[in-house]
């Protein structure tokens, strides 16, 4: 049986690569197929997506610009930062269309990998937000001096006897440990895993009526999602620093406009795509209109393909029309 | 079979020509520094004193034998004996710890790697007591295998191999897998494999124990008639003294490593060296393996002096019925002198056990 | 005797611990802020920063890393070329849907036999349908790729170390390591030589199924019948002839069971491989833990769980037709070939028709279910996190005010040389001196490193993880041991609990417990059951039956049976089982940095997007390993010694 097993698995390995010469051979359905001519000019490009609902709204719509003026574009979902700067030198990556780090990425774009683009025109804010119900019950919760005096209602099973302070995902500009100490709260931070996991303490605190405290942001539909969430933002005194490896800790995060990174690779081709990254530009309230379509159950690229149909003229501008 | 044993000598003793394997203190000394035992004093402790002592462990010690060319000589012992390591050292599957093995007058215990593998594949083969098949081979390419390393051509093997099926009567076998045959008929796979580069020597161990009682008389006798035809020189071991009885010309007989006596069976029932060997062969049926020699006596005032003549070496077995038909005592003849006489009463004096 | 005495210590251990943990409460933990750097992990980051600026210059890079990067990257792309995403100018792949089906369908039928053929037909079909056809594709190129390569190494070294005990005794060491080490944890090192993509992806995978293939082919060598071998020898067979024509052609079956357990690990590293970037299943699995879509990572994990069986069973199903040496009939042998010739040639016509018929070529976006699969899997969760919530999250507190915290405060709120001393004694009492001073020189590296503390907080969680996965999966264990039902009722759950990626239930964890560290106990109780239930059954099942028949005739209870029969009789394997339910848990407990269980996964997580953490993050990782090791000797000590 062996020789009669060595046999089958030979013809079938003969067969296999007949088939796969013979495929290469005859003309194929791709030759005439339509876009591909258009793909050669703009080329294939990688898009990364971050983990939250409002990069996923830019990206997105970059993509399907993209796609309409014929690119063929890839999205790979990384972690923010290092991690995606690396996929950057790879050459796996070819664009961040959102990045809050403040300049973090030097030592990339010094090796002549990454290339800063520019603002996309969102201003990004982080805080510290409690639930509505709180801020309405408790309206001097919201003034970090008086933390302490609500530390106990915020403990849980995990925050080992302190108050739980809910601290924004890994790769995210985070400096909840600094304030804590510096500010010398009775709290502990806890580490959590994705903007997912914030919006789900956000969400079932108000919904509950259960106390949280927890890191979020805009731009962010959350705050559409949540009436009342954008002003139950306990308040810090006033920031006083650009880098958050350099924050004291005693101050809030700062307004920060955010940036886009690519790959030297895309900035030195005259792809149409490089333009539209060039030129793309957008307002907060441009973002959450499309997140909210997305977290309303809209597939990212119907609802980016409903902003652009609304918004032909900013799309216009941006191809450098 | 009335001439019985095809015997290499009387008495055990060599014929002059010169022998087929001759081993010369052969050691194998298992534990740490296994050569500081050899010729020491402690190689005369026992095995469990040694142990005790040296760690070591002396699993073959200072055995030295001859076969002659055309003899089977069986190794017998229990289990644990060193008799599976002996005829390992004999092949150098195993090697020796110290002590020369010679095959035709070339000592193979310094044999290079690369006169072993030629000596291997055209002096000696082996048969094992576990077949040793190639699971995934035909009988034919299993036979073919010891040609086939030696680069003979595939057409060529076969045809050499076919021979060896039919000689060995695995006739219609020739494409069936080892898994689909009997314990008996691999063994003749085994047999056939080891004829079929035409060894002068041929090493078996324990070929048989493996199989039914009635499948191993059948190979018993098929080795005792391959013995016949073809006149192989055969070391063969073997746990089962009834079988060395059967096959073997003279026997080696074994204990913790050591040969206790050599001789042919005969020997060791008539003359047995000590208790140990004593105890081996009283199950032994005397009169299936003792000659008339055994029993030939004078002959005392009122026997009569003419019956019938037999051959010294006749079994008394095979001279019973002569014997106890004949009303007067037989005269026992060797060399043209008559050795003695033996009437009806020694015969059944030896067979009721009362001898 | 000397049992009872070794219980009596341990628990003596125990009361001196707690007694100096009260006392020393909160002293001398080595805690250590998120964002701050030791001495240490500073200069681990410099040396990588380092390691990254000279990614252009030295030559190390240019001569050895990024050409392998090249190579690799490039021997992927062309797999995936063929079947999953557009080949040059085209836009599609050189082999459409259709021909990638009759291709499988073949190749399957050729090897094994029909049914397989048509189970793998219809698998492949249901991943097309789940939506999941392209990122289905690029699991399989990268799985083929990754499969590929750790055989062409992992075979010839473990025939290697099949042959020779030297060679075997060098790998042993690095296979146990490897079978240690979580997988999160080798990413950050492979990054930073290889960057990320689809090189470190495939790298990473071998790591990880290298060992297999190493291990089951000098196994497979080793575990021969000697006979045959010895046989060859004595008819003078080169060590080459004896190789090639006697233990290779024996050791077949086995080592094409060692390469579909290759398979099964490729396939496993999937979703972690997406957290390089690498293609495939992992991708949508990873956005749906983000976007925490329960849906979509549930059709996703579907789709793996069926590449998984596709892979499993076809492969497997070769290793059996290896399997007997029974001849065919020469008519049998010429049937077979005209069949498998018409199937071959029904496969050329349909990779043809895949390029040159667009909705053959490209899956059908009208044949879709994705969305009614997420639909349901969406709206069961959302029932279940919403009604159950109150109890789920009772559940949780319960554990971790009761059992959590108190052996947290024991092990990381203690001075480090109080949890250090015990650790050390307890190794004494189970292992003996030699695993005492081992458990002394790991846990003293893990202290030098700074991160002592989050190392107590990772090891808490794998001993809350470990306690629950034994205390259910013993139950079911013993279920499963005597009951041939339980057996068949059990099977699938189990199957699909070792295949379906744990990031596809961390999502459901997630919702039911929040972002907590009993997310991640949950998680890892719910991946390491499975071998836990597999190994504690064949223990039961292993007890000779004469000893139960002998128990029964005296008048046992089931009960009886059990507790005093089966139960100790099986002990060796309840404790082999920990110790591989401890090396799953950690697993887990690791990648729980991802849903806030905090601890050395979370620094690991966090060094790969932090660049002023990255060295922090690679110390984590090497002190996961500390971690591991510690474990894992302790444990393997405890089940030697009894």
């Amino acid at each position: 049986m062996i020789f009669s097993q060595r046999r089958r698995i030979a013809t079938a390995s003969i067969i296999a690569a007949g088939a796969l010469v013979l495929a290469g051979c005859s003309s194929s359905v791709n030759d005439s197929a339509e876009g591909a001519s258009a793909a050669s000019e703009c080329g294939t490009w990688a898009v990364a997506m971050h983990a939250w609902n409002g990069y996923t709204a830019s990206a997105q719509v970059v993509a399907e610009v993209a796609k309409a003026n014929g690119c063929t574009i890839t999205q790979t979902t990384l972690e923010e930062a290092g991690v995606t700067y690396d996929a950057m030198e790879a050459g796996t990556i070819d664009l961040i269309i959102e990045d809050w780090g403040g300049g973090r990425w030097k030592e990339w774009v010094d090796r002549g990998s990454v290339v800063e683009v520019g603002d996309n025109g969102n201003i990004g804010l982080i805080g510290m937000y409690v639930p509505p119900w709180m801020a309405a019950k408790y309206p001097d919760i919201l003034d970090s001096a008086n933390l302490n005096k609500y530390a106990d209602m915020f403990k849980t099973s995990d925050s080992g006897g302190k108050g739980a302070w809910y601290e924004g995902p890994p790769g995210y500009t985070t400096i909840g440990e600094k304030m804590i100490s510096a500010n010398k709260l009775n709290y502990k931070a806890i580490s959590t895993g994705s903007e997912a996991a914030l919006v789900d303490v956000l969400t079932k605190a108000e919904a509950n009526k259960t106390p949280a405290l927890a890191y979020f942001y805009t731009p962010g539909t959350l705050f559409i999602k949540i009436p009342g969430l954008e002003q139950s933002r306990v308040k810090f005194p006033a920031n006083d620093w650009s880098d958050a490896a350099k924050a004291s800790g005693l101050t809030d995060y700062p307004e920060t406009a955010l940036k886009k990174l690519a790959s030297k690779k895309l900035m030195d081709s005259n792809s149409v795509f490089a333009t539209i990254v060039k030129n793309f530009n957008w307002t907060n309230a441009d973002q959450n209109s499309v997140s909210a379509d997305i977290e309303g159950g809209m597939k990212p690229a119907e609802a980016a393909n409903k902003w652009i149909a609304a918004n032909p003229d900013k799309v216009k501008a941006w191809l450098g029309n | 079979m009335v001439d019985g044993k095809s015997s290499a000598g009387a008495g055990g003793s060599l014929a002059s020509n010169p022998p087929a394997v001759s081993v010369r203190g052969l050691w194998k000394v298992y534990g740490p520094n296994p050569l500081s035992i050899v010729g020491s004093p402690d190689a005369k402790l026992s095995r469990s004193e040694l142990r005790a002592k040296t760690g070591c462990t002396a699993a073959v010690s200072d055995v030295s034998f001859d076969v002659a060319p055309g003899e089977v000589f069986v190794v017998m012992g229990l289990s644990g004996s060193g008799k599976s390591t002996l005829i390992r050292c004999l092949t150098r599957l195993v090697e020796p710890t110290a002590g020369e093995i010679f095959l035709d007058g070339e000592d193979i215990s310094k044999a290079t790697p690369q006169r072993l593998r030629e000596l291997r594949r055209q002096h000696f083969s082996m048969v094992f007591q576990h077949f040793g098949l190639l699971p995934h081979r035909k009988v034919i390419d299993n036979i073919a295998y010891p040609l086939e390393i030696n680069g003979m051509k595939k057409t060529e093997r076969h045809a050499r191999a076919n021979e060896v099926i039919e000689l060995v009567g695995l006739h219609g076998y020739a494409h069936a897998f080892p898994e689909q045959l009997s314990g008996g008929m691999q063994q003749r796979v085994g047999l056939a494999r080891a004829l079929a580069v035409d060894p002068q020597v041929l090493f078996l161990d324990e070929p048989f124990s493996a199989l039914d009682p009635l499948i191993r008389r059948d190979m018993q006798q098929e080795i005792i008639r391959l013995h016949r035809e073809l006149g192989k020189t055969m070391v063969f071991i073997t746990h089962d003294l009834s079988e060395a009885v059967k096959v073997g010309d003279r026997i080696a007989i074994m204990r913790d490593g050591a040969v206790v006596q050599i001789g042919t069976p005969e020997e060791l029932v008539a003359n047995p060296i000590d208790d140990y060997v004593a105890n081996f062969v009283r199950d032994i049926a005397k009169s299936h393996v003792l000659t008339l020699r055994y029993l030939a006596r004078p002959a005392q005032p009122g026997d009569d002096i003419d019956g019938p003549e037999l051959a010294a070496n006749i079994i008394i077995r095979d001279a019973a019925e002569i014997i106890l038909q004949t009303h007067k005592p037989v005269r026992v003849i060797e060399n043209g002198k008559v050795l003695g006489i033996v009437s009806s009463e020694d015969v059944l004096r030896l067979i009721s056990g009362v001898a | 005797m000397r049992h009872f005495k070794k219980s009596h210590l341990l628990i003596g251990v125990g009361l001196v611990w707690i007694a100096f943990s009260r006392i020393f409460q909160g002293d001398q933990t080595l805690e250590l802020a998120t964002s701050d750097n030791t001495a240490f992990t500073t200069s681990v980051g410099d040396v990588a920063a380092s390691i990254r600026g000279n990614r252009t210059k030295s030559a190390a890079f240019i001569y050895f890393f990024n050409p392998i990067r090249a190579a690799i990257n490039g021997f992927v792309e062309i797999i995936r070329s063929i079947i999953s995403v557009p080949s040059g100018n085209s836009i599609i792949p050189v082999i459409g849907w259709f021909g990638v089906v009759a291709i499988v369908a073949f190749a399957v039928y050729a090897t094994s036999k029909l049914r397989t053929a048509l189970l793998a037909v219809s698998l492949l079909l249901a991943c097309g349908a789940l939506g999941m056809w392209q990122f289905t594709m690029d699991t399989l190129a990268m799985t083929l790729a990754s499969v590929l390569l750790s055989l062409l190494f992992g075979i010839p070294l473990g025939i290697w170390a099949g042959l020779s005990d030297r060679v075997l005794k060098i790998l042993t060491p690095f296979l146990d390591l490897a079978q240690i080490l979580p997988t999160l944890v080798y990413l950050a090192p492979l990054a930073l030589f290889f960057l990320i993509g689809t090189a470190s992806a495939t790298i990473a995978t071998m790591v990880y199924s290298i060992p297999i293939a190493i291990r089951i082919t000098a196994h497979a060598i080793r575990n021969l019948n000697q006979s045959p071998i010895e046989a060859a020898l004595s008819m003078g067979s080169t060590p080459k002839q004896t190789l090639t024509k006697v233990q290779l052609p024996m050791a077949k079956q086995m080592i094409i069971l060692g390469v579909n357990q290759t398979v099964m690990a490729a396939l496993s590293f999937v979703v972690i491989a997406a957290l390089i970037g690498a293609p495939g299943l992992g991708k949508p699995v990873v956005d749906a833990l983000i976007i925490r879509n329960v849906g979509q990572g549930f059709v996703a994990g579907f789709a793996v769980v069926f590449v998984a069986i596709l892979l499993d069973r076809s492969t497997s199903a070769a290793a059996k037709a290896q399997e007997g040496f029974i001849p065919m009939t020469s008519q049998q042998i010429q049937r077979g070939r005209i069949k498998r010739g018409l199937a071959g040639l029904a496969a050329i016509a349909a990779i043809f028709a895949s390029r040159s018929v667009l909705s053959l070529a490209v899956w059908p976006g009208s044949i879709n279910i994705a969305q009614q699969v997420e639909d349901v899997t969406n709206h069961v969760t959302k029932w279940v996190t919403t009604n159950l919530y109150i109890f789920t999250v009772g559940f949780k507190d319960f554990i971790s005010n009761w059992v959590l915290n108190p052996i947290e405060t024991l092990l990381a709120f203690s001075p480090w040389f109080v949890t250090l001393s015990a650790i050390v004694l307890i190794a004494a009492v189970i292992g003996g001196i030699r695993v005492a001073m081992l458990a002394t020189g790991l846990l003293a590296l893990i202290v030098l490193s700074g991160l002592w503390h989050e190392a107590m907080i990772t090891l808490t969680q794998t001993i809350v993880a470990t306690l629950l996965t034994m205390s259910i999966g013993i139950a079911l264990g013993i279920w499963v041991g005597r009951s041939v039902r339980a057996e068949r009722i059990l099977r699938p759950f189990l199957d699909a609990g070792q295949t379906l990626p744990a990031f596809v239930y961390l999502i459901p964890m997630l919702g039911l417990f929040g972002p907590t560290r009993f997310t991640a106990i949950a998680t890892g109780i719910v991946y390491s059951i499975p071998v836990v239930v597999k190994i504690v059954s064949e223990g039961i099942r292993a007890v000779p039956v004469a000893m139960i028949e002998a128990a029964t005739v005296a008048g046992s209870t089931v009960r009886q049976i059990i507790t005093k029969v089966q139960l100790p009789a099986a002990k060796k394997a309840i404790l082999l089982a920990t110790n591989q339910g401890m090396i799953f848990v950690l697993a887990v407990v690791v990648i729980g940095g991802f849903v806030g269980s905090g601890g050395l996964g979370y620094l690991v997580i966090l060094g790969g997007s932090k660049p002023d953490l990255q060295g922090k993050g690679l110390v984590a990782g090497f002190a996961i390993l500390l971690l591991g090791v510690t474990i894992d000797r302790i444990a393997q000590a405890s089940a030697r010694r009894t």
